[in-house]
């Protein structure tokens, strides 16, 4: 008979570095009721409250990655700090000196955390430099609270929005523990004004909010961990070993868990903040669905996008104008091509000086055809948001190519515009044509994802390679009966991604009081279903050939 | 109407059903229902039983070979890694007296060829591990050349060591497609009317260096002619086995094309006149029983022409293909005649079995080392004892117990992610100890020359 170990009970409270804290641990299931539980209790007293909602957000935060916690109170402080000096302070040159200032740091520890490798093993690599990589510890969710500074700095300097008066507000924004590991962005003139908010929900709200907990935990914990580990995992490590078809498989497969990664986080952090009475706006609108490249940047990840668009691409001159940064970053790019063409790809200087010339030229092409100057400007300035964009999301030239390739799509998108916009008009809107545009799209959104799932280029390029070259259907048999459950799941992922999005909310309103017994019901599906997942004996890899 | 009531009471409930059910799944042992048990709330703050031992498969069938230590044998020293054994107590003795002999003939200037065959599944593809191996080896007792490559391979296009480009129209036998009486080491065996093959050797460091092209193929009774380069060549391939010098120059290319599907072809070697040479033989998916199928009067013609000083076999991972097994006393019944023929066809050439690398499985949510590994390990050890055979604990050496879990969490990686296979790196490091092995051995020769 098991008893109490009062050792392994204290130990639970404390960081464990096997175990971070996240939604699916049992400790969170605790962690939440306690807080629930308090949060009600104290739901009239805002001031509690919201220390309460500080307290556990932190806490989170500690048992998810320790001493960096410390590090997102200290740019709370600071930022908190600055962006106040900047709302008093009457003297632009100041003010501005104030902005570059907070700029600076936030993205100073960013890079520092980071990209300090990534910077040296560059250097090493192009100039033989020789340092010594530091091998610094990624802290959780740096990349987005210090978005969350930068904007919130920027919006006080632009007069759009006037600092919180309370530090506690400002630290509950930042670390705010449904968002923390993994987005979204959120903005401070959406958020602070509902921390003083009465904790008013709807039973609309509590509904929603339970769909998009289970349907993001499902997402997450059943459709991309199944995937992950009996399929995605096995080919992208090692690409050579399979065929065309699995490595295409493959690159499917990790189309759909990143989407379920990704978006089934946000679904659980929107869903929580719902139920505590916090409306964040939706990240993800099933990008598969979209039928251009630019549709599908409206569609994903589209707290990133709106802030790049903010904070990025308009300051860079936008769609208006030149400025320093536009002529700096597309130097900073072309240099980065050229980089890349002739060490990461090892092509000739010239192969990668015509490569980088014609990225240059395909973003002013647009212009050219239209011939109005001004909008080579906005090509650029486009073309760096969309590099640094994807270099925002890891620290290495994968992530760099796979912003450039659809920074380049975007480009192209236009131009093909311009070009059929008048003749194709007839047939834009018809079926047939948009599914061959969703088609076409998803299937460029997937040759990016190899680029930046693959561990190297190498691994790219034999994966592309074994697609293009050793692609085969006789092998579909053996392929089908040992991975039936994996492309079953496949096949379950897609066709909830073709469920139009607002199909839960017409649902949840036809309903208007779901009894609680349902709820209970349907969690503890959940729950059994999540048990049996992980225990599922795992799919192991096969040849198909010999 | 204000619904956050419904919040606190969902989760308030909610979690205390989760709290009951794993209560009751500790207070009632519940363990036949695993999603219960995966789920548990409380189990992290509980003292555990003892672990109670569900080994009754182990050992219930009596073990296929049964160990008789002759008089300074010693059967345990299996369990050591970083060593090749002959299960002798006296470790300072060499244990590959006969193979050792010929490398030191090597060392002190005699000309000769030393041909090593390694033998492996998926694990050894694509030249990985010999291709280090090999390095090391020609670094410190001379010799070039990649040794022999078949003429096609699923992993051709991935090979660092060789560039293999054929054309379409060979026909491939193999293990997988039938009849192996007359499978050479690959495993394949490869039939054309008009296709061509080139290979080019990358592993040649030493430009000055001559390199014997042969091109190896089976028994047709009459003169058979092929192109090499371009130009005919007449091939009189009159033995069961025949290995048959095309080029001898600098060159480390050659392009072959056939047009006589009745010559079996098997490959081409590069190699020195003088020095090691590495052959790899992997073949996807195998576990070695598969060589039961081969004719011991075809390996014997190998062995006339194309001798080997010491053959490695390296299998066991494929034998390890569901996550309990546990019992393998079926393969010892399998691969004990296999080794055994191998041994009576090669007298003279000494042998390792090289035991199986860490493979892991998911067992929960936790990856460890395959349940049944230390008892297939004793199984691989006991057909080296029983045979008289040489033995080398890889598992052990590359860490023992979850290594490989350890290995595929590294960063940069050792492994990939499937647990079963170490990648690049993780070769090198295998192939170094495997080198680092044999030299020890070879120093206690030198040694005991003294």
């Amino acid at each position: 008979m098991p008893s109490f170990d009062i050792h392994a009970f204290f130990k639970q409270f404390l960081y464990d570095p096997e175990n971070p804290l996240l939604f699916n641990n049992g400790f969170f299931v605790f962690f939440f009721a306690v807080f629930i539980g308090l949060y009600y209790y104290f739901r009239n007293h805002y001031r509690a409250r919201s220390y309460i909602f500080c307290f556990f957000s932190l806490y989170f935060f500690y048992k998810a990655s320790n001493e960096f916690v410390l590090l997102v109170v200290l740019s709370a402080v600071v930022d908190y700090y600055l962006s106040n000096t900047i709302y008093k302070t009457q003297d632009r040159a100041t003010k501005k000196g104030l902005l570059v200032l907070s700029i600076i740091y936030n993205l100073g520890l960013l890079v520092y955390f980071k990209y300090t490798n990534f910077f040296i093993t560059t250097a090493n690599d192009a100039f033989n430099a020789g340092f010594n990589p530091l091998n610094v510890l990624l802290p959780v969710g740096i990349s987005f609270y210090t978005f969350e500074n930068i904007s919130y700095t920027v919006d006080v300097y632009r007069g759009h929005f006037v600092p919180v008066k309370k530090f506690t507000d400002y630290l509950l924004f930042l670390s705010f523990f449904p968002k923390l590991v993994m987005g979204p962005i959120v903005r401070a003139h959406d958020f602070i004004p509902q921390i003083s908010q009465p904790y008013q929900i709807t039973e609309t709200d509590f509904a929603k909010g339970f769909y998009l907990i289970i349907s993001g935990l499902f997402k997450k914990l059943i459709i991309s961990d199944y995937l992950t580990l009996n399929y995605v995992n096995y080919i992208f490590d090692d690409p050579s070993r399979y065929t065309g078809l699995e490595n295409l498989f493959a690159v499917y497969g990790y189309a759909i868990v990143i989407y379920c990664d990704f978006s089934g986080y946000s679904d659980v952090a929107i869903g929580i903040a719902r139920w505590l009475g916090f409306h964040i706006p939706t990240n993800f609108l099933s990008p598969y669905q979209s039928h251009t490249i630019t549709d599908f940047w409206r569609r994903w990840h589209i707290s990133l996008s709106s802030w790049l668009k903010d904070y990025l691409y308009i300051p860079l001159g936008g769609n208006r104008k030149a400025t320093f940064g536009t002529y700096f970053f597309t130097a900073l790019i072309f240099a980065s091509s050229l980089l890349v063409t002739t060490h990461a790809l090892s092509l000739s200087i010239t192969t990668g000086l015509v490569i980088s010339f014609s990225i240059l030229l395909l973003f002013i092409l647009p212009s050219i055809i239209q011939k109005n100057l001004s909008g080579v400007s906005t090509n650029l300035n486009l073309m760096t948001t969309m590099f640094l964009g994807g270099f925002w999301h890891g620290a290495s030239w994968n992530f760099i190519v796979w912003g450039g390739l659809h920074g380049i799509a975007l480009a192209v998108h236009k131009i093909w515009m311009m070009l059929t916009g008048k003749a194709f008009k007839r047939f834009n809107d018809r079926r047939w044509y948009k599914a061959i545009m969703i088609f076409i799209t998803f299937h460029f959104v997937c040759y990016c994802w190899i680029f930046f799932k693959a561990a190297d280029f190498t691994t790219a390029n034999n994966m592309i390679h074994q697609i293009t070259h050793d692609f085969s259907l006789t092998v579909w048999d053996g392929f089908y009966s040992n991975y039936k459950y994996v492309l079953w799941m496949m096949l379950l992922a897609a066709v909830l991604h073709a469920i139009p999005d607002n199909y839960a909310d017409k649902i949840i309103e036809r309903f208007p009081k779901i009894p609680m017994v349902a709820y209970l019901v349907i969690f503890f599906a959940f729950v059994l279903l999540y048990g049996a997942f992980k225990s599922a004996e795992p799919v192991m890899p096969i040849y198909l050939q010999f | 109407m204000n619904s956050n009531r419904r919040v606190l009471a969902f989760v308030l409930s909610s979690t205390a059903i989760l709290l009951l059910t794993s209560f009751l799944t500790e207070l009632f042992h519940y363990k036949s229902s695993i999603p219960l048990n995966n789920i548990n709330l409380i189990a992290d703050i509980l003292k555990k039983d003892p672990a109670v031992t569900d080994d009754d498969s182990l050992g219930a069938d009596p073990p296929a070979i049964e160990i008789v230590e002759k008089a300074r044998e010693n059967f345990f020293l299996y369990r050591q890694g970083h060593i090749i054994t002959d299960f002798n107590t006296d470790t300072t003795d060499p244990s590959l007296s006969r193979f050792l002999q010929k490398l030191h003939a090597l060392k002190s200037g005699k000309k000769g060829k030393v041909r090593i065959a390694y033998f492996g599944d998926s694990m050894i593809e694509g030249d990985l591990l010999t291709q280090t191996l090999r390095k090391l080896l020609q670094q410190v007792f001379g010799g070039s050349g990649v040794g022999f490559v078949p003429v096609t391979s699923q992993v051709a296009q991935f090979r660092q060591t060789v560039t293999d480009n054929f054309s379409d129209g060979w026909e491939d036998a193999n293990f997988k497609s039938g009849n192996s009486k007359h499978l050479f080491f690959s495993g394949h065996l490869f039939r054309t009317s008009g296709a061509s093959v080139q290979m080019i050797d990358h592993t040649v460091t030493d430009t000055a260096a001559i390199i014997e092209k042969s091109i190896l193929c089976g028994h047709v009774p009459r003169q058979v002619n092929i192109t090499v380069n371009g130009a005919s060549f007449t091939l009189n391939p009159d033995k069961a086995f025949n290995r048959i010098t095309l080029h001898n120059d600098r060159s480390k290319g050659i392009k072959v094309a056939v047009a006589n599907d009745q010559l079996p072809v098997y490959g081409i070697s590069f190699e020195t006149t003088s020095g090691i040479i590495v052959d790899n033989f992997s073949f996807r998916g195998i576990t070695g029983i598969e060589w039961a199928g081969v004719d011991s009067s075809f390996l014997e013609s190998v062995e006339e022409n194309n001798p080997y000083d010491l053959i490695i076999l390296q299998y066991g991972v494929n034998l390890l293909f569901r996550p309990n097994d546990k019992n393998f006393s079926w393969y010892a019944k399998s691969m004990l005649p296999v080794i055994r023929k191998f041994r009576n066809c090669f007298k003279e050439t000494d042998l390792i079995i090289v035991s199986t690398a860490d493979r892991a499985f998911r067992y929960g949510s936790q990856y460890r080392s395959a349940t049944g590994i230390d008892s297939l390990i004793k199984v691989q050890a006991a057909l080296a004892f029983e045979t008289n055979s040489c033995f080398y604990n890889q598992f052990e050496t590359m860490g023992g117990t979850n290594s490989i879990v350890e290995w595929a969490g590294r960063k940069p990686p050792l492994a990939n992610k499937d647990y079963v296979h170490p990648n690049h790196k993780g070769a090198e490091v295998l192939a170094t100890y495997f080198f680092e092995a044999m030299m020890k051995d070879y120093e206690k020769y030198v040694q005991s020359l003294k």
